[in-house]
């Protein structure tokens, strides 16, 4: 489903030039469940930017699902983030003004869907992660754990073949962490979705069947 | 696509930050409103005036001495017989009367009022549409005789001194009594009717001339007969005036005057509307500035959006269609507030008021446009903004 051959990123850091990926070679099949680790600054993030298709790399090539990332429009790529992947974030980064349902239902909005269906696929999502009953509740109103069920709610809404998440429970604590991930698991083991999860964890990533280590902007197979 | 959903997010957001989209909309309605009041009170003093020349009508002609005492043959007057056969001797021409002008005293009951007197012919009542309050108009019979149509200020002159029937009643003009046979009510003022109408009062023109020092026939106004072109009278009777009392005549159409005042309030009007634009730029450089901060305080909305799939033109019109919400609300109000102050100003100056359709029309072209220029740049901004720099921003 993801190959990546040789994905090399700079950024500017003022006068100097910071090579943060140094050529990284990845495959990921459909159905896989796959951890990144690392220490911070090593890259995981940008990898994770590149692979969800919200940065583009400056040489190698990306192959998402028999498309080359190269090829493709910004209006192509907003169409991939839009319906290919689901992004889960270490901060939520749910819209403060809007309730539950409506972020759920924020990336179908996009595709112009009506909002009878967009209502019905949200509370749809919404019951997968145990919050349909917060559905008209303000992030405002809701813990950490369950805002974070909320945006993976909103992760799944768009009907995505691969899910990123980056540190997901980095700001939850250790119980609610677990309930996060079990939801992933059983994301993965129940529906056979594809997760890629970034995590600081060794007891998560113990966990995961495919761990991959990130050094210096290449990453390892443990 | 969208735009549903969009002007949904867009007044969500405008709501959100009252006092921010306040301040924005009150520089667009200051701006629209001082346009459309401005416009509307140009308008509507152009009518006025349009509307006093009509009442006495547009057939008018008015003719005089050019340039004063430039009389080779030297002379410098009409004589009167050469007035009153203009009716006769022009086919294009009705109607005519000569005006002569004396100021003096007037005096009643021991107080006085400094006056103008002006002598004219009996057509003058229908040349001037004088439609009396009491009594009668001067006549061609009374000839050199001392009656006199007292206009709205005499009468009320001589009402505060006591005098609430005037007709009959004579009163002292440059030593002279003068009998009261009609009264006249105060007649809306053009360039074309004397002004002696409302300030002085009206003498037959002969008995001007027995005042000491004898005024001269120096002004007169012809009313065209029904049907004739204003050129064609207006050659007619400067042939007429040259030949007969060989003078140089300099003569003024009603229709030229109409003309040349709708001009000069045309510019007045362009000018009341530019002061006004000046305020509705100040006003949409203010909504830029708004939706600017807009912008910067939701780079985060802006990059979470981006990642769940919205394009850079989602991004794009999100904002246009705030700026645009914005500056057509405030248009909205701002029209009403220049109509209303149309409206206020209008009543305390007597005029008609009326509402001015295009600058209304103008008023919601010229919001929706300033929404789409002032919102452009930064609507453009938050879509060129690179989605995890966005989502970077705390």
């Amino acid at each position: 489903m993801i190959k990546m051959v040789d994905i090399r990123k700079s950024f500017h850091l003022g006068p100097v030039e910071v090579e943060i990926l140094r050529g990284v070679d990845l495959q990921v099949e459909g159905g896989d469940l796959l951890c990144i680790v690392g220490a911070s600054g090593c890259g995981k993030s940008t990898l994770m930017n590149i692979l969800g298709f919200l940065d583009i790399p400056d040489k190698g090539r990306y192959i998402f699902e028999d498309r080359e990332m190269r090829d493709l429009s910004d209006s192509e790529l907003s169409e991939i983030r839009n319906r290919k992947i689901g992004f889960v974030f270490q901060q939520f980064f749910l819209l403060p003004k809007l309730n539950a349902a409506d972020n759920v239902c924020l990336p179908l909005v996009y595709r112009g869907m009506g909002k009878r269906e967009r209502d019905e696929i949200g509370m749809r999502m919404l019951e997968k992660v145990g919050m349909a009953d917060r559905a008209g509740h303000k992030p405002s109103e809701l813990s950490g754990g369950q805002q974070q069920r909320v945006a993976i709610a909103r992760a799944l809404a768009g009907g995505p073949s691969l899910i990123l998440a980056d540190e997901p429970t980095g700001a939850l604590d250790k119980n609610t962490s677990r309930d996060i991930i079990d939801l992933f698991w059983e994301l993965n083991k129940g529906q056979g979705m594809t997760i890629i999860l970034i995590t600081h964890d060794p007891d998560i990533a113990r966990e995961c069947p495919r761990v991959l280590r990130m050094e210096d902007g290449r990453v390892f197979s443990d | 696509m969208l735009i549903g959903e969009n002007i949904k997010e867009a007044l969500r957001s405008l709501v959100g930050s009252k006092q921010r989209s306040l301040l924005a909309l009150l520089g667009i309605v200051i701006g629209i409103g001082s346009v459309i009041a401005m416009v509307s009170i140009g308008t509507i003093v152009q009518n006025e005036a349009l509307r006093q020349f009509k009442e006495m009508g547009t057939d008018i002609l008015q003719a005089s001495m050019s340039s004063g005492r430039d009389s080779r043959q030297g002379r410098n007057e009409f004589s009167l017989r050469t007035v009153m056969d203009i009716p006769y001797e022009c086919d294009r021409i009705s109607l005519a009367t000569p005006q002569t002008s004396v100021y003096g005293k007037l005096q009643f009951s021991g107080n006085r009022l400094d006056i103008p007197a002006l002598g004219v012919a009996e057509s003058a009542k229908e040349l001037f549409k004088i439609d009396l309050s009491a009594g009668r108009f001067i006549s061609d019979l009374d000839k050199n005789m001392f009656y006199c149509v007292i206009g709205s200020k005499v009468a009320r002159f001589l009402r505060q001194n006591g005098l609430s029937d005037p007709l009959g009643e004579k009163i002292l003009f440059n030593k002279e009594y003068f009998k009261i046979v009609g009264v006249a009510p105060e007649l809306p003022m053009n360039s074309m009717r004397p002004y002696q109408i409302n300030e002085g009062i009206l003498i037959p023109v002969t008995t001007s001339f027995r005042f000491p020092r004898a005024p001269k026939i120096q002004q007169l106004t012809v009313r065209l007969a029904p049907g004739a072109d204003v050129p064609g009278a207006t050659a007619e009777l400067k042939e007429y005036l040259q030949a007969r009392d060989r003078v140089e005549v300099r003569i003024t159409s009603a229709e030229e005057l109409i003309n040349r005042m709708q001009k000069q309030m045309q510019m007045f009007t362009l000018l009341l509307g530019a002061i006004g634009s000046i305020s509705l730029i100040v006003g949409g450089v203010g909504v830029m500035n708004v939706m600017l901060v807009s912008v910067s305080e939701r780079k985060r909305e802006i990059g979470i959006r981006r990642a769940l799939g919205a394009r850079r033109a989602d991004i794009q019109a999100q904002f246009l269609i705030e700026s645009l919400i914005l500056c057509f609300v405030g248009g909205l109000i701002g029209i009403a507030l220049g109509v209303g102050s149309s409206y206020v100003i209008s009543r305390l100056s007597d005029w008609h008021f009326l509402v001015s359709l295009p600058a209304v029309f103008l008023g919601v072209g010229v919001s929706v446009v300033i929404g789409l220029f002032f919102g452009f740049y930064p609507a453009r901004q938050a879509a060129n903004m690179s989605p995890i720099e966005a989502l970077r921003e705390e």
